[in-house]
């Protein structure tokens, strides 16, 4: 099964460039290409694999988004049966298979968070988190377990040089979808305020991950 | 809007964060700077991966997999 993915024939990478290093594989391990190429011919096992891959990724960033266990278990493997479903709309010249995955997965996270009508709820959560923890992003930095935590670290350094305040605009829009008037209301903050918050710090996370992927 | 400001534009779009009158202006400078724009706008995709691997890894219930993989096999016999 793991052969079937591994026989499959290694495409050039696409020629936009991206930010975040891949994920160490085993020698002779299919690439992240490799599977989704496979899954577009209707591969369970390449699948199977992909979902062993990231599910701990997808799931954080569901988690991230609706402060829910057992909601974020079932939008997951919502999310990889569309993954299933709509793997013939994923193009390579477009982007990394991992960076389709989670704009489809953050999109859906977003989307259930408002149908189940859930956003009161996750907001009081939030506004606890926030209150514990001002700098989720930064708090989170701890020791490692996975393969890809180097890359993860990377990142989160890049990530907590921002000003809080940038963070905080971020992190809302991102991850909790809210437009630049729905963070400005809920932060007390002038809409022009909100607005280059989000603007320089996107523009340092986006110089800082170029960076850093030019080191790598 | 020079390429500049559309590159500051085109980080907000791909989060969701570009106000509705500023998507009309934003799209406008997309067509003026073609493929250009569009290469820009890729790349600034590569934000959502690096946010969600930011994240520290969740651990998901061991019967998704089990579910999503009985499903996957079902619909592809029909």
């Amino acid at each position: 099964m793991h052969r079937k993915a591994n026989k499959r024939v290694r495409t050039a990478r696409p020629k936009t460039r991206h930010f975040s290093p891949p994920p160490r594989l085993e020698p002779g391990a299919p690439t992240d290409l490799d599977l989704m190429r496979a899954i577009q011919a209707a591969d369970p096992e390449a699948l199977s694999q992909l979902y062993d891959r990231y599910n701990g990724i997808l799931k954080a960033l569901i988690l991230r988004v609706i402060h829910n266990e057992a909601e974020a278990d079932d939008l997951l493997q919502e999310i990889f049966m569309e993954i299933w479903n709509q793997a013939k709309n994923f193009s390579a010249q477009k982007g990394k298979p991992l960076g389709w995955m989670v704009t489809l997965a953050r999109r859906r996270a977003i989307d259930g968070l408002r149908k189940k009508q859930a956003y009161a709820r996750a907001e009081e959560r939030l506004q606890n988190e926030t209150e514990q923890q001002p700098d989720a992003w930064v708090h989170n930095a701890t020791e490692e377990e996975i393969a890809l935590s180097d890359t993860r670290t990377l990142i989160r350094k890049v990530i907590s040089g921002l000003p809080p305040a940038q963070q905080q605009a971020i992190d809302l829009a991102f991850f909790r979808g809210m437009s630049q008037r729905e963070i400005a209301a809920k932060t007390n903050t002038p809409l022009g305020t909100v607005k280059t918050r989000l603007e320089l710090g996107l523009k340092k996370i986006y110089d800082g991950l170029k960076e850093l992927r030019d080191e790598l | 809007m020079n390429f500049e400001e559309f590159q500051n534009q085109s980080r907000l779009y791909v989060i969701g964060s570009l106000e509705s009158e500023e998507l009309e202006e934003f799209e406008k400078a997309r067509k003026k700077f073609g493929k250009k724009a569009e290469d820009f706008i890729t790349a600034c995709y590569g934000l959502h991966e690096a946010f969600a691997l930011s994240l520290r890894p969740a651990k998901a219930s061991t019967a998704i997999k089990e579910r999503l993989m009985s499903m996957v096999r079902a619909r592809k016999q029909v």
